[in-house]
């Protein structure tokens, strides 16, 4: 790859200080650093780091939701990739102008918002919505407050927010049944106009009919949904591997997924939700966990270091905060699905959480030494 | 406190037990400046003969810790910057004992203890004394609460105690004796590997006997033979006096000064690091000329020299000639950095990682050849909570950071960045590359500075209240 490297020093020139493309240094300075580890060496002490760069932190969540993209692409055919593409190239133009303004480089956190951004969508939203949302979500979320690492929200949820309450009509109706063929939809392309995309309803909708479909089938993901969130069992691989690379923190997903699960069982135990079609306590609250985006928010948009709170017994608050929302949500207010809706929440209380903690730690500090 | 952080860098280029003893030097390169010291009180004249033993400078900012020379020359003080540079360096060791008219002098005013107490200080021994909190040289004159002593050395890479101790046990025990005889009623700490080596087993046996000397046993990560964590560890507290650490070198020096009344100047430091062909432990004296440990040790072009370990060392810049007199080993990395293509999407075997993100945390612990590379760009933190997991002080890196991106030097404060042990491993993991240690240091270097000139303003004040009150009594006298 020698080549490669000297055409960089090359075209270098052109970028710098008097070139003639100075204001697209951040776009080159990407591309060169994605292409080669920068040569920098540390001036002083400690004089050696750690192999682990963002670059290697953010892929780690790429590779953990590749489950996710296959099953998308398998169970709502080749549309999935148009919505990748649309996704990647919306918010890359977003993420470069800001960056080529404020002269910083390109940072590699819109990588994850860009391939987790579909993944929450209806498989067949229009891809102008697609591209709308993403922006949206990226100026708003994340470019507004300075970028990776000073944003307050998930900027993938505040596109899919944006989305839910300006386009609420076609969100609701770009659901699509996954196909049950063997060979699944791996060369069909599906959208809004083919005639077998007949819109169908999610399984909380057809809960809040007492139409419960099979645990198993949510478990294995034939059901419909969002694009990446029906299969509860590549959720888990996905995210398991997630928590193994130590990326994303067990506490967050285990206070959430805990805390959603007790107190489902607890509301369906006195009453307050009656499923006719499914008895027992367990049974719908297990049912419940795999239902919707729960699974896929506790482990790829919950974790979320910069909009998580940093310690770690404000994450273990701020989970239980998610989950229990989210019970409220599905249960007692008009939307079906509220794990969105939670995380935001979470994402406001997480400074206040972290904030407790702090203090709470500091005023032990004092009395030391 | 309970120990808390920490993490072990493993990396190649560990030194092993073997001491190599150095060729006698012709020329001795003495720095007048090391980590704590600087020597700018010079007792020696230009072409002035020294015997081994004589003081060439003193400290007159630390107690007025002298420099010894380690072996007879002749003195050259305007050969090399910075340094006092002896020329004909005897083969062997001559001592210069202290005059005994002085030791008269002194026992009588000082009496007993103050007599060791000033053999510690003028034969060498003292310059191994740090205080426990804040890593200074203490009062030579004051009682401490308590005394640490370390055998270990878990940076990569430094002098380790067992390799130290080879064969010199019986002078440790002693030298322990020694200390405890300075001592009223106040513990000696022995900070021990938690581990049944020969060796640990091997001091245990000798320690058992003495009631004084309390045994600690420590897990074998670093930094937790920090002198500062281990005080915490301890619960001492700063405000009940100061707590005297010293290491394994330092109580060897003391047996000798105290029981022999012979300087100490023969040293072994480690010398160790991926850019060393053969990294194990020298025997040599302070002054000894670099350029020679260099030529013989080390085999990359480009490296990088190292005062001290990885995480916390001084670099050797092209000024040093000689070894200081504090300088514990020698590292070496190198400076080579190849630009890997698509570097961050390898499966990284071969790499290792605090975090879970290389196929290396599949296998068992082994060794990394590393160099200076930052490994990384640098961007803001992502609060991926790292730097507070591996924080030994239990402070908040990425809080401090916050704080001081925003200038809240207040709050900095409050958030204890003085608790800061400097030990680098929040830098070491940090994914965003940012250098929280060089921050932590200038931080806490600024506010105690902020501190001193309150201090002095309050002084001012107090004078020009004082002068005022002065002068209104005077008017008053005059007006009566």
């Amino acid at each position: 790859m020698k080549w490669l490297l000297k055409v960089i020093e090359k075209v270098r020139p052109n970028f710098e200080e008097g070139g003639k493309l100075k204001a697209f240094h951040p776009v080159f300075g990407a591309l060169e650093h994605f292409l080669f580890a920068p040569s920098a060496a540390t001036i002083g002490a400690p004089h050696i780091r750690d192999p682990l760069d963002l670059k290697r932190f953010m892929s780690m969540v790429i590779i953990s939701v590749v489950p996710c993209v296959f099953a998308a692409f398998y169970f709502f055919g080749l549309r999935f990739l148009a919505m990748i593409i649309v996704s990647y190239a919306a918010g890359l133009t977003v993420e470069a102008l800001f960056s080529i303004v404020r002269k910083e480089d390109i940072n590699e956190g819109f990588f994850v918002t860009g391939i987790l951004w579909p993944l929450i969508l209806p498989p067949t939203l229009p891809l102008w919505m697609v591209g709308l949302g993403v922006a949206f979500g990226v100026l708003i979320g994340k470019e507004l407050f300075g970028g990776t690492g000073r944003n307050v929200f998930n900027p993938a949820l505040v596109g899919r927010c944006f989305l839910a309450l300006a386009y609420p009509k076609q969100m609701a109706a770009s659901f699509l049944e996954p196909s049950h063929d063997v060979a699944g939809r791996l060369l069909s392309w599906v959208d809004g106009s083919t005639a077998d995309a007949i819109s169908s309803a999610t399984p909380l909708v057809l809960a809040g009919r007492d139409e419960m479909v099979a645990t198993s089938h949510m478990f294995l993901g034939s059901v419909s949904g969002s694009a990446g969130e029906t299969s509860a069992l590549l959720i888990i691989l996905g995210g398991g591997f997630l928590l193994l690379t130590r990326v994303a923190n067990w506490r967050t997903v285990a206070a959430t997924i805990a805390s959603f699960f007790a107190l489902t069982a607890a509301l369906i135990a006195s009453d307050k939700i009656v499923y006719n079609s499914m008895p027992g306590v367990f049974g719908p609250a297990i049912w419940h966990v795999f239902a919707g985006g729960l699974l896929f928010g506790a482990f790829f948009m919950a974790t979320d270091p910069v909009t998580s709170p940093t310690t770690n017994a404000a994450k273990w608050m701020y989970g239980i905060i998610i989950g229990a929302v989210t019970v409220l949500i599905r249960n007692f207010t008009g939307y079906t699905e509220g794990v969105t809706f939670a995380i935001l929440l979470g994402n406001i209380i997480a400074p206040i959480l972290d904030e407790i903690v702090i203090s709470v730690r500091i005023r032990r500090l004092r009395s030391e030494g | 406190m309970r120990f808390r952080g920490g993490h072990n860098v493993l990396l190649k280029g560990r030194p092993d037990s073997a001491i190599k003893v150095m060729p006698e030097p012709k020329v001795l390169y003495m720095p007048l400046r090391s980590e704590r010291f600087t020597f700018s009180d010079i007792h020696v004249k230009d072409g002035q003969k020294v015997n081994g033993g004589d003081i060439l400078a003193k400290d007159p900012d630390n107690y007025s810790v002298p420099m010894l020379a380690p072996r007879a020359g002749t003195v050259r003080l305007e050969a090399v910057e910075n340094h006092i540079v002896i020329e004909d360096v005897a083969q062997r060791e001559e001592r210069a004992d202290i005059v005994e008219e002085e030791m008269l002098h002194i026992e009588k005013e000082m009496g007993a203890g103050g007599i060791k107490r000033y053999k510690l200080l003028s034969l060498g021994a003292w310059q191994f004394f740090y205080d426990a909190f804040t890593g200074e040289l203490p009062d030579p004159l004051g009682t401490p609460q308590a005394i640490i002593v370390s055998t270990l050395s878990l940076e990569p890479f430094l002098a380790r105690g067992d390799v130290q101790l080879h064969r010199r046990l019986l002078n440790f025990t002693r030298g322990l004796e020694q200390l405890q005889s300075l001592l009223e009623y106040q513990p000696i700490y022995l900070a021990m590997p938690n581990i049944t080596s020969e060796f640990a087993n091997l001091i245990r046996n000798q320690i058992r006997g003495y009631a004084w000397v309390k045994m600690l046993e420590i897990p074998l990560k670093y930094p937790y033979d920090n002198f500062a964590v281990l005080a915490r560890r301890l619960d001492l507290k700063a405000g009940k006096g100061p707590v005297w650490a010293v290491r394994t070198e330092g109580i060897l020096a003391a047996d000798r000064a105290l029981t022999e009344t012979k300087p100490c100047t023969v040293r072994i430091l480690s010398i160790g690091g991926t850019g060393v062909n053969f990294p194990s432990h020298l025997k040599a004296i302070p002054g000894y000329p670099l350029k020679r440990i260099r030529d013989q040790h080390v085999f990359e072009p480009a490296a990088r020299m190292l005062n001290g370990g990885i995480l916390t060392g001084s670099i050797l810049s092209e000024e040093a000639q000689g070894v200081d007199v504090e300088c514990r080993g020698i590292t070496v990395l190198p400076e080579h950095i190849d630009r890997e293509f698509l570097g961050f999407v390898r499966p990284g075997w071969d790499r290792d990682s605090y975090s879970g993100c290389f196929l290396s945390s599949l296998r068992k612990d082994f060794r990394e050849r590393m160099t200076t590379a930052l490994r990384g760009e640098g961007r803001p933190c992502v609060a991926c909570n790292y730097c507070d997991e591996v924080c030994p002080a239990g402070i908040m890196p990425y809080l401090i950071h916050k704080y001081l991106y925003a200038d809240l030097i207040e709050e900095v404060e409050q958030a204890r960045v003085d608790l800061c042990v400097e030990c680098g491993l929040c830098s070491y993991v940090c994914p965003s590359k940012i250098d929280l240690r060089t921050q932590f240091v200038e931080a806490k270097d600024l506010i105690a500075k902020e501190k001193e000139e309150i201090r002095q303003e309050q002084l001012r004040q107090e004078e020009a209240r004082k002068r005022e009150e002065e002068a209104r009594k005077q008017a008053e006298e005059n007006n009566e």
